[in-house]
């Protein structure tokens, strides 16, 4: 219940108008059910004591036959509202926190986000937010107003029938109710929990063995990987099954308490009609009253089964909640204008060590960048060339030194004004499935065919997309279709469309031809002639196309002379 | 696509679903069947005794009796009906367990050379969590059908038996609903489809841009972002209230013809019972007992029509769901040749023939290959312009794809279905975009081997020049990796997939682009790991851009530009 507590909040706080109105009429649902079948049982049989009485002509049947046709009809109608309101709030209110998830989400430093598993956070979004659907419709709302329903037939039958009526009633709904409530929460917590442990290490395993596939087939490993699929698979049904047979005894113990209840009733009306303190027909209230108690077990039934599937995905969604809201990167200040002169990038006594390693990837590291020039960062693979870039791109903070971006500490640029100051074009690049202008539309919104293709010409793509047919030919599930080499050179053109005074590109032309790597470079300058480019670069055509090369040494060894 | 082939061949899916356990299935829904009839003794127990109550008399049999034995029956239905939800669980299971190893089978073999039509996400999430709408439909719609067809008639029966005017009033109600239940069951199927292409186009759009966090923050796109997934999900919710709407319209309309049909009877029996009508019953006047007997079934002849109103949607669910099944199915998506098992290797010497080979893209592009021939322990580089068809041509050789046309002969025998997994068996693969499991380093680098050797991994760990990076990492081998590896560069990624096929006892290696992403030192010691390899007489086929790498092979093929 703890953790359904926060979820509960957020749903009620932006919807508790909808949700007051909607339990009110489940209310009013529940009590105008029990009134109904009590008055029809009780009318019937005043009707046939009056006929045995001979007093038919005396018996009113107008109105005990007009008030069933009033709490027939209000009850159907009030239903009708009641699910409408719940329903529609509770959809809105899930739609909220998915937007806030994924708000929350995207807000994970940059440092964390190649080690997200995407397709998790994919269920956090979806599947845990769509078990938390019945959270007020199946659990909150029925509680609430069965217990209101309860009360109320407990005093209007004590006051219509017997005491000891009302006693037996509520001595077997409320602690019958309540042992199958909790019976069942407390036993499918740990299968609802590993079920939903088994599907997502399904639906992973899964998405793994598809996408790894040819590496699978080619080891020979794919059957195996299909046996470790079904593996999961298999947990997944035990746990399930586990779960159903947990709902079922709850099940049981809701129907036997109805049954007794009702049984109870009978045979106490019965005993006390014989004795003479109620007449028949009173007795007759009593039973069908108990019958009627029975409706209001209906929707709590399916919440109960679905209490432990609600608490574990709660436990999730609340988790990703507080990391979103406690971890943005926060830039503060919005910064001064920058100045022409100043160098576009000083990194100064710069130490930089990835979390969790044992020994730096910068240690004083020292660089000086001026506006417009071209420089190329070489040096060996793991000599911390991206990572130069990360900083620049504050995308990393440095342990200690300081970085200036276009002559302002990395610490003070906002985040919307570095990104529109500063671009990067990191070492792999992420395409959406869509057409290539949508892809485009990533870095300028409201983009036009003259921008697009300037920007395709400039990367040399320009050929490529016409025989596809164009701006608005389709790309698949990242960037499918195109060849690695012009996915490249698509997510570059992006980049171009920023417009940036600092261009940090990683490894720009991988994968692409010596040619079309030198086409690439001179489109670049000429898009953006002012631009300051650093390029982490180990080909000879970006060595060529720097002004200056600049050579990272590995931190610990000292860099070679002349540099 | 004609609408009405589609619906018909998801009718037929979902019947091909469900054949080989209709027999269990029905026996569960029969049993729920009985479960109901058993409503029958309880209602004339009760009626028995108001009626003894009303008249004054000794009942036969006693209060006490008929409370115990009404309760006994209510016991014996709450087990009966747990075993019947029992039985209908299972028959879900197996089901929808069968449908998931089909679909695991089907995809794991798909070619990884075509996109298929539905991304690895689509696929993995039809599996896991859509196939389980066809559960309540198993559970729910089938026992409520059964119970449709048995207990109105077994209480329209009861009631011509008791009282023609109560027969003639269930007999006029009851039919209307079914006819209101087909046309609301029609707009909920168009309605629940376009639901479920919602829901399927927002998991795709939303796994795509999680995957893209960084790209989108970089883009400064994070909060169109979210903007537009804001959109998509209000316009789910839009969705699934308009499904919800028609559901609750019709469960609405057919409470209120249930309240009527009981409200009439009702009254007809008052009236009766006073003496106002005197016709109607077979032994007029109707007595007490009788009267409240039939107002007790009354409901319970509605009462099925009810709940399979209730599942109607779970039939519309499912039928869209075994639809988009069908869809899938129906693509021709290319199969891979054998079935990536391991198995024992291909004798003979590995050498690899090519004629007239010829792959035709799904855009229909030709792609004619030269002919190629190399011996066992020869290089061949296989260079080309991008798109040229380099990565295909290796994804051929490897039996990953069949070839359009064209043969391909491998240790002297044809590459077809039989001896693929024999040859992959002998493979080493380096492919393009790697892929890492969930797990840690050192499980995926032995993903291809049998056995662990420690001592052999740094081996070829080193020969591929990736110690430094497994050095990096903050638990070396026993790091967790990403879904695109967390912490490791593209060019290290590359190196640890080298270190991989080094590490594995192949005799043939095909290789996609192994130096891109590599910095020159390291792209020549892979290089030098490469030719190491070579000269153990390793078979080596690379496809690259990489001059450099290429004149160090035996020999180059060049791929002319596809027609």
């Amino acid at each position: 219940m703890k953790t359904l507590l926060p979820i509960i909040r957020r749903i009620w706080s932006h919807e508790w108008w909808a949700l007051l109105r909607g339990t009110a009429l489940a209310m009013l649902v529940l009590i105008a059910g029990i009134a109904l079948l009590g008055l029809s049982g009780w009318f019937i049989t005043a009707a046939g004591l009056a006929g045995v009485a001979g007093a038919g002509i005396a018996f009113d049947v107008f109105r005990p036959s007009a008030g069933v046709r009033f709490l027939a009809l209000g009850r159907t109608a009030a239903r009708y509202g009641e699910r409408i309101l719940t329903h529609d709030a509770t959809l809105r209110s899930l739609a909220r926190l998915r937007v806030q998830l994924l708000a929350a989400l995207a807000n994970t430093p940059f440092a964390r986000l190649p080690a997200l598993r995407a397709s998790e956070q994919l269920n956090r979004l979806t599947r845990d937010v769509d078990a938390l659907d019945g959270v007020a419709l199946r659990l909150l709302i029925p509680i609430v107003s069965a217990l209101t329903a309860v009360a109320l037939t407990a005093a209007v039958l004590r006051f219509l029938v017997d005491p000891r009526v009302v006693t037996w009633l509520l001595s077997t709904y409320v602690p019958g109710s309540a042992l199958a409530l909790v019976f069942v929460a407390w036993r499918s917590r740990k299968p609802s929990r590993s079920g939903q442990l088994a599907l997502n290490a399904f639906r992973m395993r899964f998405v793994d063995l598809l996408r790894a596939r040819a590496d699978l087939a080619v080891s020979g490993k794919l059957a195996t990987r299909m046996e470790h699929v079904t593996a999961a698979e298999a947990r997944m049904r035990a746990a399930v099954a586990r779960t159903d047979r947990i709902e079922r005894t709850g099940g049981i113990i809701l129907s036997v308490t109805e049954s007794a209840a009702a049984a109870g009733a009978l045979l106490a009306g019965a005993m006390l009609a014989k004795t003479g303190s109620i007449d028949p027909a009173r007795a007759a209230l009593g039973f069908f009253a108990a019958l009627a108690l029975a409706e209001m077990l209906g929707p709590l039934r399916r919440g109960m089964a679905e209490i432990g599937r609600m608490t574990d995905a709660a436990r999730r969604v609340n988790r990703l909640l507080a990391t979103g809201e406690n971890s943005a990167d926060r830039i503060d200040e919005w910064p001064p204008t920058t100045r022409r002169d100043s160098p576009a990038l000083v990194m100064r006594d710069v130490r930089f060590m990835h979390p969790g390693a044992e020994a730096p990837v910068l240690d004083r590291f020292e660089l000086k960048i001026g506006a417009g020039e071209i420089v190329a960062l070489v040096g060996p693979s793991g000599s911390g060339k991206s990572t130069i870039l990360h900083l620049a791109a504050r995308m990393l903070d440095p342990d200690e030194g300081q970085v200036e971006i276009l002559g302002i500490a990395a610490r003070k640029w906002s985040e919307p004004a570095l990104r529109e100051a500063v671009a990067l074009l990191p070492q792999r690049s992420a395409l959406l499935s869509g057409t290539i202008r949508d892809a485009l539309a990533l870095a300028r919104p409201d983009i036009d065919d003259r921008e697009a293709w300037s920007a395709l010409t400039a990367v040399a793509l320009d050929r490529a997309v016409q025989e596809r047919g164009g701006v608005d030919s389709r790309l698949g599930e990242s960037g499918a279709g195109l060849s690695g080499g012009e996915r490249r050179r698509l997510a570059l053109a992006r980049v171009l469309l920023r417009r940036p005074s600092l261009l940090l590109l990683d490894e720009p032309t991988e994968g692409l031809d010596r040619e079309t790597a030198r086409n690439v470079l001179a489109g670049i300058r000429g898009y953006l002639p002012d631009a300051t480019i650093v390029l982490a670069s180990h080909r000879a055509a970006e060595r060529e196309f720097a002004d200056r090369v600049h050579y990272v040494a590995p931190a610990g060894s000292p860099a070679p002379p002349g540099n | 696509m004609d609408e009405r082939a589609s619906k018909a061949r998801a009718a037929a899916r979902l019947d091909g679903m469900l054949a080989p356990d209709r027999r269990r299935l029905s026996a569960a829904s029969w049993l729920t069947a009985l479960t109901s009839l058993l409503w029958i003794p309880q209602a004339a127990l009760v009626a028995g005794q108001l009626a003894a109550l009303i008249a004054d008399e000794d009942p036969f049999p006693g209060p006490l009796v008929a409370s115990v034995a009404f309760f006994a029956i209510g016991i014996l239905r709450a087990v009966l009906s747990s075993i019947a939800g029992g039985m209908a669980f299972a028959v879900a299971d197996t089901t929808l367990s069968r449908e998931r190893a089909k679909m695991l089978k089907e995809q794991a073999r798909r070619s990884p050379v075509v996109a298929g039509r539905n991304s690895s996400a689509e696929i993995a999430s039809l599996a896991a969590d859509k196939l389980d709408l066809v559960a309540p439909y198993l559970t729910r719609y089938a026992p409520a059908m059964a119970r449709t067809r048995v207990v109105p008639l077994a209480i329209l029966a009861i009631s011509f038996a008791v009282s023609w005017i109560v027969g003639v009033i269930l007999l006029v109600a009851g039919p209307l609903i079914p006819v209101f239940m087909a046309l609301v069951g029609m707009a909920a199927r168009d309605a629940s489809e376009r639901q479920m292409q919602e829901i399927g186009g927002m998991n795709a759009l939303l796994l795509e841009r999680i995957q893209a966090l960084t790209d989108l923050r970089l883009l400064d796109a994070v909060g169109r972002t979210v903007d537009d997934f804001e959109a998509a999900a209000d316009r789910l919710r839009r969705q699934t209230m308009e499904v919800l709407r028609i559901a609750f319209l019709s469960s609405t309309v057919l409470e209120l013809f249930a309240a009527i049909g009981v409200a009439l009877v009702a009254v007809y029996v008052g009236f009766a019972l006073i003496g106002e009508l005197r016709f109607g019953a077979w032994a007029t006047p109707l007595t007490a007992g009788e009267g409240i007997f039939l107002l007790l079934l009354a409901p319970d002849f509605f009462q099925p029509l009810r709940d399979l109103a209730a599942a109607w949607h779970d039939k519309a669910s499912a039928l869209a769901v075994a639809g988009e099944i069908a869809e899938m199915e129906c693509g021709h998506e290319m199969p891979m040749l054998g079935a990536g098992a391991s198995t024992a290797p291909l004798s003979g010497s590995a050498r690899i023939v090519t004629r007239d080979l010829l792959w035709t893209t799904p855009g229909g592009r030709k792609i004619h290959f030269p002919d190629i021939r190399v011996e066992a322990g020869e290089s061949l580089a296989i260079t080309g312009r991008s798109g040229s068809g380099k990565t295909t041509l290796l994804a051929l050789l490897a039996g990953l794809a069949p070839a359009t046309d064209g043969k391909i002969e491998v240790a002297g025998v044809h590459l077809d279905d039989e001896i693929a997994d024999a040859w992959r068996a002998r493979l080493g693969w380096i492919g393009q975009a790697p892929h890492f499991f969930n797990e840690s380093l050192r499980a995926n680098l032995l993903l291809s081997a049998q056995d662990r050797d420690d001592a052999r991994l740094s081996q070829a760990i080193a020969k591929a020049s990736a110690e430094g990076i497994v050095a990096a990492l903050p638990r070396g081998l026993d790091t967790q990796l990403g879904e695109t590896g967390h912490g490791v560069s593209g060019g290290e990624a590359r190196r640890l997939m080298i270190a991989r096929a080094l590490y594995s006892d192949a005799d043939v290696v095909l290789a996609d682009e192994p130096t891109a992403d590599l910095d020159e030192a390291t792209a020549k010691a892979v290089t030098e790991g490469l030719l190491a390899l070579a000269s153990r007489g390793t078979t080596l086929i690379v496809a690259t851009h990489d001059m450099e790498l290429a004149g160090r092979l035996d020999r180059i093929v060049e791929l002319e530009n596809a027609e």
